[in-house]
This record gives structure tokens, sequence and C-alpha cells, in this order.
């Protein structure tokens, strides 16, 4: 095995180093390999850390890597200002400067760097943490193997005169580095400075075709997360000011917050959130949609939003139990209700996943606000399931967005007879966004099961989990029309395609059956990383079993709920591949469908005769009820809402400091 | 071992009862529109003669999804003699009505599709009450599981009476009734020819009357948890609101798809949100005193 | 085979279409449907859809527009299938017989099991001409009515 500072090299270092190689060389192959090479060490790399378990860290010559820390965060800061001053974007500017102003305050006013550098240990790696590294060096690595393929069909398709893909991989290479450090940093001004750097990258990659609309929206996801950057710098100097330790552990090792310490932590979750974007915030993930499709499949499955949820996660214990995590379960249900039901009137298949992005988080926050250990196992749970599903919905609406060059669910229509494969893989994601017995499933189901102690969090969850199937299954069903032609081919497609897609696959249903196993092996520790206090799951033959804490029944000790892991799938597999693979009809046996009578020809045919015998097409059409559940109807109420809920978090966490004087 | 063969007998009897209601309903009709009607036995006679159609199909999907809305059902209800949890069961039986959808749009009918978007606005209205109905369970008895509704000497009705009318109301649904018998019906075909069901024919056919007929036993099983101690009085229960059912059908016409979704909204969900405030007020009142 | 082809006698789907009739004949089918003379005893539902459907009765002569309808339906009604032609009209063309869009009988397009003859044919007529044809094919399969 290597040796522990190696692991952490390759970790977080391996990735710049590959992207500076991928950028450097300009050679489509050498590239290639590169990127498989790193993503195959990269995914090594977080298995060892698994097999190693939880320990911490600290860089040998401390002084220069703070320097090299301290020095790049004023780097991206100036950057920011730069790019606010050239786009003339004051927002953009304004948000810089609220950063870069308390930061020199207190490293240099205060005389907070020294704090910030004796704060041992620099990183800890416990469960959660490796549950995350995991995700984005495996999820993570997938992506960037299949960007490989799809940056060159998307410059093909664009007509570049100069490739850009050098620079697309160097950032997305990098992200990865950024995403482990800032997981494994204890330290805050690491993990601001990761923070930073994932924000600065997000806004390279939303940027990097370079269109009006494409450099806009990566503005507003720059200004926006700057907002989260100001806040974290707040709250760290209110932590210095208070003579806290300046490192997660150091907010974390008194427990529940004291009173005082809940604005920093509020401040912190709403940092989070915003990175995770929660309502009112979401339109920045909406904005990246302009991007290439790899770096939404990045950014919304492992990387950056899941930032947000993690660091909400990491500081449960430190508001469990007071006002503020009950504010917190109900922003994260509010946004998993809201962009539910807004999902129900896109017409955008990559925006329809962005609000089923923002929904998921919304479930995981609140299951972190909802902070019982049974809501931690969902979250943690929901985090692992929805980045290999939400990766690979993604990097399957990039290779149909290849194949049919478009984005509309209204175009999609009756994919199945020209792209079989694609879309079968995308059925199965779609499947398991939604449907028992995948992954995000049971995670709802915990989730509901849990929510029992906020109830108003549980009914926003009913009315999400409702909506939920109506906007899934109304896209699956677009997905799957078709004439019924028999024995269409099947697409030939890159390997960098395929190779991706067929492991996410083989990772929904692997994760999904191994359920127990991942849950004994791994998030159990993570759990108890998080908050030490009680088993909330138990495994228990084929399924398994939620304890019974019963706050409503005083006859407790019976199982509150079961779920039958093995059982269900063994049903999913009679119920739906065993027919998907068996089901067999003679061309003799097909009929046109009915039209009245009135059909122009047989099945290979939807025409039909309309008025003076013409020949028509028939054309159908999915619900949208843009009326009532578009954006422009519903943003009003929403936004109002979410930043009422938002306003009141805050008004919790100074309320509780008032309380305390 | 006991499992098994509860799990056996359910699945080869619930047909028969479901058959036998489907047939009881057609006479009630009948009789209520004057007429003297059709035998009892007549679902199966027509199950039995869509059976021996000859098989003609309007896409492969299509049979796959309803072969997979049969064994989705069929596990619900397995969930539900099995006593098993609750909340899934719900969430199996939307997978069903998910796949019954699918099915309805995988083939390209201008009137399956009709009625396919029809279901799912059916189930966008019918899930949060179903659901709901899980919370309250949870509510009155810190469990999920339906054994513990039969362990409870307290019937569930007794404290969750408006989540019981809420759920007469999505009965009509899931029976396919008027006046929410929007994604397909089982007469007057005006609009919809069949619905959702228009491009299944033959043998196909009879598998949704099957999965209909499951359906049927499942839902009312649902109902009579609410008296689940002694299970008679359940059942009378459940029977009796299976006979409301075929009333408000014949004396009802259909409505539009917005007024289900707002009328089943404002009413269904709104008794489900009084109840569990009720059951929250009351918790946090057994706390303080 | 046995109760399959029990259940196909005692549950005969029919579809009702109208060629080019002056819809008298159309007026006597509904009649038939309603509660004093009921149908539905017969286990006969009006299904109003091909892919349902055992019996398809047909009113009114063939034109050379509603000819291609006609077979388009008959092709997607699943086999074993009856076809019944009611009144004077579907049989031969009746009093619209030579006239210069119509092509004659329902004969001319599908297969015709039964024949109901009338001017308009009175529902006695309509249900006793389904159950004729439910006897044709009760002895196509060998078994008793």
């Amino acid at each position: 095995m290597l040796p522990y500072n190696w692991m952490m090299a390759v970790a977080i270092l391996l990735p710049v180093v590959a992207a500076v190689l991928v950028y450097i060389i300009r050679q489509y192959h050498v590239r290639g390999v590169i990127v498989i090479l790193a993503a195959i060490a990269l995914i090594v790399n977080s298995i060892l850390f698994l097999l190693h378990g939880k320990d911490t860290f600290s860089p040998a010559n401390a002084q220069m890597w703070n320097m090299v820390v301290t020095v790049l965060d004023y780097l991206i800061l100036l950057f920011y200002i730069y790019v606010g001053i050239s786009l003339k974007n004051w927002l953009v500017l304004i948000f810089a400067l609220t950063q870069i102003i308390p930061l020199a305050w207190l490293e240099f006013g205060m005389g907070g760097s020294a704090a910030l550098a004796n704060v041992n240990p620099t990183f800890v790696v416990d469960h959660l943490a490796i549950v995350m590294t995991l995700v984005i060096s495996i999820v993570g690595s997938l992506i960037c193997v299949f960007a490989i393929r799809y940056m060159y069909d998307h410059e093909h398709h664009q007509h570049l005169e100069k490739s850009r893909q050098s620079r697309f991989l160097f950032w997305l290479v990098l992200f990865l580095g950024a995403m482990n450090g800032l997981v494994f940093a204890n330290n805050l001004i690491y993990l601001y400075f990761f923070w930073e750097l994932t924000t600065l990258i997000c806004f390279q990659l939303i940027a990097h075709d370079l269109t009006k609309e494409a450099i806009g929206n990566a503005a507003r996801a720059l200004w926006m997360n700057s907002i989260g950057g100001t806040a974290l710098i707040i709250a760290m100097i209110i932590l210095f000011a208070k003579d806290v330790p300046m490192s997660l552990n150091g907010i974390l090792s008194g427990g529940v917050a004291s009173a005082v310490l809940l604005l920093p932590v509020a401040l912190m979750c709403f940092t989070a959130m915003i990175k995770a974007a929660q309502l009112p915030f979401q339109s920045w993930l909406l904005g990246a949609m302009v991007a290439p499709t790899p770096v939404s499949a990045l950014l919304h499955s492992s990387t950056m939003v899941k930032a947000g949820v993690y660091l909400v996660l990491r500081l449960a214990p430190a508001f469990a139990g007071t006002r503020l995590s009950v504010m917190i379960a109900l922003v994260g249900a509010f946004t998993f209700m809201a962009a539910s039901g807004l999902a129900i009137s896109q017409t955008t298949g990559k925006r329809v996943l962005a609000y089923s992005t923002i929904a998921n988080l919304g479930l995981i926050i609140a299951c972190a606000g909802i902070n019982t250990p049974l809501a931690i196992t969902a979250a943690i749970l929901l985090i692992i399931f929805h980045a290999v599903s939400k990766g690979l919905m993604f990097l399957c609406a990039g290779t149909i967005e290849h194949v049919i060059w478009s984005r509309e669910i209204e175009d999609m229509e009756g994919l199945a007879a020209k792209a079989p494969m694609i879309t079968t893989i995308t059925a199965i994601g779609m499947l398991s966004m939604f449907l028992p017995p995948f992954g995000m499933l049971l995670g709802k189901w915990m989730a509901l099961e849990s929510a029992s102690v906020i109830p108003l969090a549980a009914w926003l969850f009913v009315i999400a989990s409702a909506a939920g199937i109506v906007f899934w299954a109304k896209w699956l069903g677009r997905l799957l029309q078709v004439l019924p032609k028999l024995g269409s081919k099947i697409e030939s497609l890159s390997l960098s395609y395929t190779v991706p897609l067929w492991l996410l696959v083989l990772g929904i249903f692997g994760v999904g059956i191994g359920v127990a196993s991942v849950y004994t092996g791994l998030v159990q520790n993570a759990v108890a990383d998080v908050i030490s206090s009680g088993q909330a799951l138990a495994v228990q033959g084929w399924g398994l079993t939620v304890n019974g804490v019963s706050a409503v029944s005083s006859t407790a000790n019976f199982a509150v709920g079961n779920y039958p892991v093995w059982p269900l799938f063994i049903v999913f597999a009679i119920a739906v591949l065993i027919p998907f693979i068996f089901v067999a009809i003679k061309p003799g046996e097909l009929r046109p469908v009915y039209m009245c009578g009135e059909q122009a020809g047989g099945t290979d045919t939807d025409e039909w005769y309309s008025t003076a015998d013409v020949k028509t097409k028939v054309q159908l059409g999915g619900y949208y009820f843009q009326g009532v559940l578009g954006e422009a109807a519903l943003n009003p109420w929403t936004y109002t809402l979410s930043i009422v809920l938002m306003v009141i978090m805050f008004a919790v966490a100074l309320l509780a400091i008032g309380g305390a004087l | 071992m006991n499992a098994w063969i509860i799990a056996i007998v359910t699945v080869i009897v619930a047909p028969f009862i479901g058959g036998f209601l489907a047939g009881i309903d057609r006479r009630i009709t009948a009789r209520l529109q004057g007429r003297f009607g059709p035998p009892i036995l007549q679902p199966f006679y027509d199950f039995f003669k869509l059976l021996g159609k000859s098989k003609i199909a309007a896409s492969r999907l299509q049979l796959m999804w309803i072969y997979a809305y049969l064994v989705l059902m069929i596990t619900a209800l397995l969930f539900l003699v099995l006593r098993l949890d609750i909340l899934l069961m719900m969430f199996i039986l939307g997978f069903a009505g998910v796949c019954f959808a699918l099915g309805g749009f995988s083939s390209r009918s201008p009137y399956s599709h009709l009625g396919a978007n029809r279901e799912l606005m059916q189930m966008l209205a019918y899930e949060p009450v179903l659901l709901f109905l899980a919370l309250g369970v949870y509510a009155q008895n810190g469990s999920f599981l339906i054994s513990q509704i039969y362990a409870s000497p307290t019937p569930l009705i007794s404290r969750l009476w408006p989540i019981f009318i809420a759920l007469l109301v999505i009965l009509t649904i899931k029976l396919r009734k008027s006046p929410f018998d929007l994604s397909t019906s089982h007469h007057a075909h005006q609009e919809l020819v069949k619905g959702i069901m228009t491009e299944y024919s033959g043998p196909y056919y009879a598998l949704i009357e099957l999965t209909e007929w499951y359906e049927i036993v499942l839902v009312l099983g649902i109902v009579s948890l609410f008296v689940a101690n002694p299970l008679w009085v359940g059942i009378i229960i459940a029977l009796a609101a299976y006979v409301l059912e075929l009333f408000v059908d014949n004396i009802t016409a259909r409505m539009t798809v917005g007024w289900m979704v707002r009328f089943v909204w404002s009413v269904g969900v709104t008794l489900c949100i009084l109840n569990l405030i009720w059951f929250w007020v009351f918790a946090a009142f057994k706390g303080v005193s | 085979m046995g109760i399959i082809a029990t259940s196909r006698l005692k549950s005969p789907w029919i579809m009702h279409f109208d060629n080019s009739s002056c819809n008298g004949c159309d007026i006597e089918v509904l009649a038939s449907l309603t509660p004093l003379y009921d149908i539905e005893r017969f286990g006969i539902v009006n299904m109003g859809n091909p892919k349902h459907t055992d019996v398809l009765v047909v009113t009114g002569p063939v034109n050379r527009r509603t000819a291609r309808v006609l077979k388009n339906l008959y092709d997607q009604i699943a086999d074993p299938k009856m076809v019944i032609a009611v009144g004077t009209c579907s049989i031969s063309g009746g009093v619209f017989h030579n006239c210069y869009n119509v092509l004659g009988g329902v004969d001319k397009v599908v297969p015709v099991d039964v024949y109901v003859p009338g001017c308009a044919a009175r529902p006695e007529a309509i249900i006793d001409g389904v159950v004729m044809a439910l006897q044709k094919l009760a002895k196509l399969q060998g078994v008793a009515l």
C-alpha cells in the first residue's frame, strides 16, 4: 500500500499534474490516455482510502503550503475582480470585493493567519470524507473519460478553427482534485480555498463555449457562489473573534454548538445551500446547462453541488436539536417540493434533470436538517445513489444530444427506434431515479420514515414525490413511443461513451442490490462519524429494517419499517427485465394503432387520411402545464417563500444569540 | 413457510374475488339503470374469451409494461397480505401505475396517449393521499408496518377518519369510476374510445382485466385496514365502500382532468394534512403534560 | 379449449360501424342497448374499438370512401371475428343501389357471416342476428350453444 502522504498527494495533486499535462499535450490520443490513466489512479486511490480507514493528515512543510494556499486565494479573488471589471458585471465585482476585503482583514488586520496556520491536523479523512472521495473519484473520473470523445464530437459539430478541448479537460480534471481537497479539508482556510477553487472551475467550465449566454450564466454562477464565499468568510471572522479553533473539528468538538456559535454555523450552511443550488439560488445551476454536457454531469452528480450537501451534513451535529435544524429541513424540503413541481413544466431534457438535481439536493439537505441517525443515513445513501444515477442521466442526455442534436423532450420522441441502446440505458437511469427497487427510492423511503420529527417537511416530501413520478414518467413515455418496427439496429457509439455508461449502469445495480453491504461497510461508519448516536438501520436477512425508536408510541422496540432489498430486485427482474428480453412478437401479430379506421397503410407508417384524403402525420405531444406549473407562474411564489424561509433561518440563529445574552 | 402459503393462496384467490366483485359491479350498475344486467360470472367469460383471441399488438414495449403492471400489482398485494411496510407498498403501487402509463405511451396511438397522460394526472392526484395515509398510520402506530396495524387495539378509523374520507375519494380514481374515469372507463367510451387501454387486444387485454381484479382486492384491502381488529368489520366497511363507489359512478358524469386534480388536492390533501396536524398538536400536548 | 369456447359464446363484444346509411338502422342498433332490450344480458357490450371487438355490426351501403375504413377496421379485429350486416342497404345497397358512389353491400369489402334484413332492422332482429352469429361460431367450434 502507498504511504498515506502519497495517497493524499494522488487525491489532490495528481489531478493538478494530469490537468497540466492534458493542457500542454494537444494530441487527441495521448491526451485521452492521460485522462484515462489519471482516472484509474484516482479510482484505485479512493479505494485505498476506503481500505485505510479513518485518519488525519498534515503536510510536512505546512508553512510553505499555507503560503501557497493564501497566495492562490488572493489570486483567485483578484481574478474575480478582473472578471467583474472586464465583463462589466458589477455583481461579480461587488461580491469579489466583499470576499477579498474581509479575508485580508481577517488574516492581516485581526491576525487570523497565525491561528489558521496553527490548525492541526490540516486534513481529516473520516468515513464521510471517504464516501465523498469514492463518489468523486469513481463517478467523476468516468465523466472525464466520457468527456474525451464528447468534446471531440462537440467541437466537430461546432466547426471551431482552434481546438479548445485541452482547456476544457484541464478544468474538468482539476475539478476532481479540488473536490477531494474540499472534502478532506479540516483547516477552514483550506476549506475556503478549495471552495473558491470549485467556484472558479465552475465559472471556467460554464463559460467554455464563449457564447454570450454561456458567459452571462457563468458570471451568474460566479456571483451567486461569491455570496456564499462571503458568508463563509464572515463565519470565519466570527469564529476567530470567539476564539474557536479555525477548523471543522473545532466547530464540531463541543457537540451541539453553543448559541453564539449558531450564527457562523448558519452562515456556513447558507454557503452550502447556495452551492447546492437551493431555492432561491437555483438559477445558477439551471444556467449551467449551456455548458457542454460533461460539465453538467460533473456539477450535478459528483462535484460542486455535492460539496454543498457535504458541508451541511458535516455540520449537522453542530445544529442538532436546535430550531436552526428545523429551518434547514424546511428550506431543503421546500426546495424538494418546488423544484419537483417546476420540473413538470420543463420542455428541455437537461432542465428537467437540473430541477430534479435541485430537488434531490433539497431532500438531502432536509435529511440533514431532520438530523436523526436514520435521516443522516438516508442523506449519505442518497448522495451515493444520486451521484451514480444522475451522472448516468447526464451522460445519457449528452449522448442523446449527439445522436439527435437536440435537448428538447419532444424531439426525443421515438428515440427507441433510432438508438435502442442509449434509450435502454436512459430508461434504466430514469427508473433508478424514482422507482423501487433502486437506491434513490430507498433513500426517499428512509427520508419519509424519518421525517415524522418535522411533519411539515414530511408533507412537502409527499407532494414532491407525487410530482416526481409525473415528470419522470412523462419524459420516459416520450422516449419510448415508437412505431412497431421489428429488428431495428443497435447504434454504434465510441467506447469513450459506452464504457462509462455501462459502468454506471453496473454501478446502479451494484449499489442497489448490494445496498446492505454498502451500508454496513461504508455508510454506517460515515453516519457514526457524523453523529455518534444509535444505529438506525439494521440489516436483516434480505432486507433493511428501521429500528423503532418511536417518538410517538411508548410501546417501542418494534420495527418502524422494513425494506426487502433483494425480493424487490427479484420482482423487478421478473416484472421488467425478463419481459424486456423475452417478449417476442412475430411480425404478423403487429397491427397499426386505432385511428378510427383512417390509417394510411400498415404498421410502418404513422400517417392517416385527413380532410380531402390528404395523408397527414400523427403528431403527439406531452402535457407541460406551463400556465399552472411554469416558471413564470410559480417563480414569484417560490422565490418569495424560499427567501422568507432563508430569512427565518437566520432569524432563528440570531434569536438564539439574543436568548444567550 | 407460512408466509409462502399465504402468498400463494393470495395470488390464486385474489383474482376470483376481484372478478366476482367486478361481476357484482356490472349487475348493480345494470339494476341502477333499470336493466337486468349480465350474469355475475360475466367478467370471467370476458376474461376467458379474451384469452382465446388471436394475439395482436401495436408495439413490443407495450407488452413488457403490461406484464410489469401485473407483477407489480401482485407484489403490492403481497405486501398487504404479508403485512409488510405500508409506505413501500404505496411506492410499489406507484411503480405499477407508472408501468401502466408507460404501456400507454409506448405506441403511437392518439387515444392511448391521451389516456396515458391522464393516467399520470390521476397519479398526481391520488399519490399524495396514499402517502399521507402511510404517514397517518405512522402517526398513530409509530410504525409503518402493516402488522402493527393488526396488532394495535385501536382501529385506524378512530383517529384517521379524515384520511379515510380522502381515501374514499381516491378509491373512485383507483377503481376508474365516474366522475374520475378519465384515463379509461368501463363504459361510455365517448371521446376516449378506451383511453389508455385502446391498443391492447385479446390476451393482453385479458392481462389488464386480471390486474384490475388484483387492484380491486388491493384497494379494498387498504380500506379494510381502517378497522383491522376485528377484520370482518373492516371487510364489511370495504364492501360498503365499494357499493358506495358504484352509486357515485352511476349518479355522476365524467369531469375534466384539471377539475379532478384541483378537487382531490383541495379536498383530499387538505383533509389529510388537517388530520396529521391534529396528531402533531395532540403529540405536542402529550409531550407538555 | 372448453372454457374458452364456452366463454366466446357468452361474451360477444360488438362494434357498430355506419357506412353511409340513412341512420334508421343506427338508431335501432342503439335502441337495442337501452334498458328495454338490454343486450348486456347476453354479455353483449358495445365497445366502439376494433381491438376489443368480436362482432362487427355494419349498417348502411358501402361507398367508395367508407370501404377503406371498413377494411381497416376489419383488419384490426383479432380472430375469431364475425361480421353482421344490418339492414337492407348493408346487404345489397338497398335504395342506394347503383348510386355513382356506392359499391353495394358490405360483402363487397369484408366477408359477412349474418345478414339481418329490414328497413330499418328491428332491435329484436338485430339481437337475433348476434345470436345467430354465435350459433354459427358454436358450430364452427363444435360446441353447443
